[in-house]
């Protein structure tokens, strides 16, 4: 039996016993096989003696239940290492960050408590997946859409607590800041329920997210202090109809103009839905069409020609390309707006857009698709289901077997910074990245990348690093991970969200003031969680009696 | 083992599935019945006819016409193969824990993709 670091047999025997009085014995994991399937299946670590795995897993159904695991947990200094659906696959799947914890697995928590369609608002626990809502939202036809990430099977709590985005209208994209009201198990076992939850038998709870003093939801994401038990989340009533639609410029230097106007359109709320960058004269597609393409590998019928002038680009700009793009009408840059809502105002709002963009010369404007709601569903695959609110497993075409990937590889660790929502930052930031990446000999930004618009004021690079079955190239990779993250530290640019294994060095680069922030984050440990045993290492918050060892 | 004894067997594991744990509806005297809601959750959003589903698309490519990419029309699956693979995981896809699909559901499961491979 695996006994987790620091912890007596004897008293890891009296714990699993407690475990199995509260949750029963059937729901406590000790054996070499049941705790192999909570490893992390994209793990970069794979069969090497570094892989973080888990000494046991606990399956509670209840908030009471989770409170007396965490009492036992004090009782007997067991860590624990909390996940939701364990699907967080490019972020550390269901693995714990410090070697050896239990894995608190709340996969069974799994009842949606409320779906309110008059406020727009939902409750659920954290076992509850997005395909889950959807189809409880469905089966009851309530006029609701969920925001959905790509990947549908991921715990809507689960996403929120890792700070996830989506793809629907930019307030409710941002998963984290679309939550109202959290209840949390506290390291201590005591339940705590932030904003109007605070007050016995609250009737606001999912419609106003501060109550009144400090608002302190925000320190529960990404971190190590409680384990979030419910939470709310604000939903969009249903559109009317829905309208996706291109703006295509043809010269290199459009893109600060292209992006500036995005901005502008985005933060005037004339264009609501996610705004996805393309060039197709560089060969890259949107984030919504990546899928298409690694579904039938289309993208790789470009002309020899086109690709012979690919290898002429450096930094995004090739003036040979972009005289190829005028001659054959490829734009250099593409922009896809999306708009949710009546079709009178979604119109005027495309009308408005284009005439905005139409200040870039030689730019053109082209209306892509344009209906009404709900579409038949069988119409789903015709769209990037999640623009549309519906969950999918799409996405996994971009990683698994395909025309495109005869060869795939075993997974991948999702490189993601943080870059300032302008065209110069997009130019330097591939300027930066791709030189490093050739120098490690990393498979990323390789002809040109474009980020993700996820969030209205702030763009995301989303890069999958091949995670192999060969331990020499993993190292590699894991090696040249870390230095992509210190390099863009040196640029101001910081990782939105990192599997346990990088946590540590993304964290090294928030260290204004000597680290100050983090030395906040270990004070509040100290405070809430005296004992250590919640998800030590999460975010690279380690308890007191860990700090300085090896995960 | 007939065909018989493969129905009482599956009739069993789809009553011991409903003693443990609610299971939505199904059609009543189906034998397949979990195995086919457990498929429908877990294994359809990856592996349900067309390239728009990964897994189908990952074994359209992978087999390259010898044999169909879509796993219910496989007829050489064996519940012990079933059983491995979602508890292993292959390529991009990750096993899959108890709290997901459980031991019940999944020799349930493996029963229901096995239905078509001739018994031996």
């Amino acid at each position: 039996m695996r006994t987790p670091p620091g912890v007596s047999p004897s008293d890891y025997s009296k714990a699993l016993a407690a475990f199995a009085a509260v949750v029963g014995p059937e729901w406590v994991f000790t054996s070499e096989d049941d705790l192999d399937l909570y490893r992390d299946a994209f793990s970069p670590f794979m069969n090497e003696p570094e892989e973080r795995i888990a000494s046991g897993a606990v399956a509670p159904t209840t908030t009471e239940q989770v409170q007396e695991i965490v009492r036992i947990a004090n009782r007997f200094k067991i860590p624990l290492y909390t996940i939701s659906t364990g699907k967080n696959l490019g972020y550390g799947g269901s693995a714990p960050a410090y070697s050896g914890s239990v894995v608190l697995d709340l996969k069974r928590m799994n009842k949606i408590i409320e779906v309110n369609e008059a406020n727009a608002y939902c409750v659920v626990e954290p076992g509850v997946s997005y395909f889950d809502l959807y189809n409880y939202i469905q089966e009851k036809k309530l006029k609701v859409w969920i925001d959905v990430p790509d990947p549908g099977w991921g715990s809507v709590i689960g996403n929120a607590m890792d700070r996830g985005g989506g793809y629907t209208q930019a307030n409710y994209r941002n998963h984290f800041d679309s939550h109202c009201g959290m209840e949390v198990v506290l390291p201590s076992g005591e339940v705590l329920r932030t904003g109007m939850g605070a007050i016995p038998n609250a009737e606001t709870w999912q419609q106003y997210k501060t109550g009144c003093g400090p608002w302190i939801d925000g320190i529960f994401s990404q971190s190590n202090y409680g384990v979030v038990t419910k939470m709310g989340f604000w939903l969009m009533p249903e559109p009317e109809a829905y309208l996706r639609g291109t703006i295509s410029c043809m010269h290199f230097e459009d893109l600060g103009p292209l992006v500036e106007t995005l901005n502008y359109l985005e933060n005037v709320r004339i264009t609501g839905g996610f705004p996805d960058l393309g060039a197709p004269l560089l060969g890259y597609g949107p984030v919504g069409q990546l899928q298409l393409f690694f579904e039938s590998g289309t993208h790789l019928a470009l002309p020899p020609e086109h690709m012979e002038l690919l290898a002429t680009v450096k930094d995004g700009r090739s003036p040979a390309l972009e005289a190829y793009g005028r001659q054959h009408d490829i734009p250099y840059w593409q922009v896809w707006l999306s708009f949710h809502g009546p079709m009178e105002v979604i119109e005027a709002q495309w009308q408005a857009s284009v005439r905005h963009f139409a200040k870039i010369k030689g730019s053109r404007a082209k209306v892509v698709d344009k209906t009404l709601l709900p579409i038949n569903p069988a119409d789903a695959d015709k769209f990037h289901e999640p623009e549309l609110g519906i969950p999918a497993l799409r996405a996994f075409s971009i990683g698994a077997r395909s025309p495109y990937n005869p060869t795939p590889s075993k997974g991948h660790m999702w490189f993601s910074p943080i870059i300032p929502r302008t065209g110069e930052a997009i130019i330097e930031a591939n300027k930066v990245f791709s030189a490093a990446a050739r120098e490690l000999g990393m498979p990323l930004f390789r002809t040109f990348t474009l980020p993700a618009c996820f969030w209205e004021r702030a763009f995301v690079f989303i890069l999958a690093t091949p995670v192999t079955t060969d331990p020499a190239t993993n190292k590699k990779y894991r090696e040249g991970f870390k230095k992509l993250i210190a390099i863009g530290g040196e640029h101001g640019w910081g990782e939105y969200r990192t599997a346990p294994v990088f946590q540590e060095s993304v964290m090294n680069v928030y260290s204004f003031n000597n680290h100050v922030l983090h030395r906040f984050h270990e004070t509040l440990k100290d405070a809430i969680d005296p004992n250590g045993i919640l998800s030590a290492g999460r975010y690279n918050i380690w308890p007191n009696h860990l700090r300085g060892k090896d995960a | 083992m007939n065909k018989f004894h493969r129905s009482i067997t599956a009739g069993a594991l789809w009553a011991a599935a409903l003693s443990l744990q609610a299971l939505p509806t199904y059609a009543e005297g189906d034998a397949h019945g979990v195995g086919n809601v457990v498929y429908s959750k877990w294994c359809a959003p990856c592996h349900a006819p067309g390239i728009t589903h990964p897994g189908t698309n990952a074994l359209m490519v992978k087999y390259q016409g010898v044999k169909s990419g879509v796993l219910l029309e496989w007829t050489d699956l064996t519940p012990m193969y079933v059983e491995y693979m979602v508890r292993h995981g292959i390529s991009v896809m990750p096993q899959f824990r108890k709290t997901e699909i459980s031991d019940v559901e999944l020799h349930a499961l493996a029963a229901y993709l096995a239905r078509n491979t001739p018994q031996s």
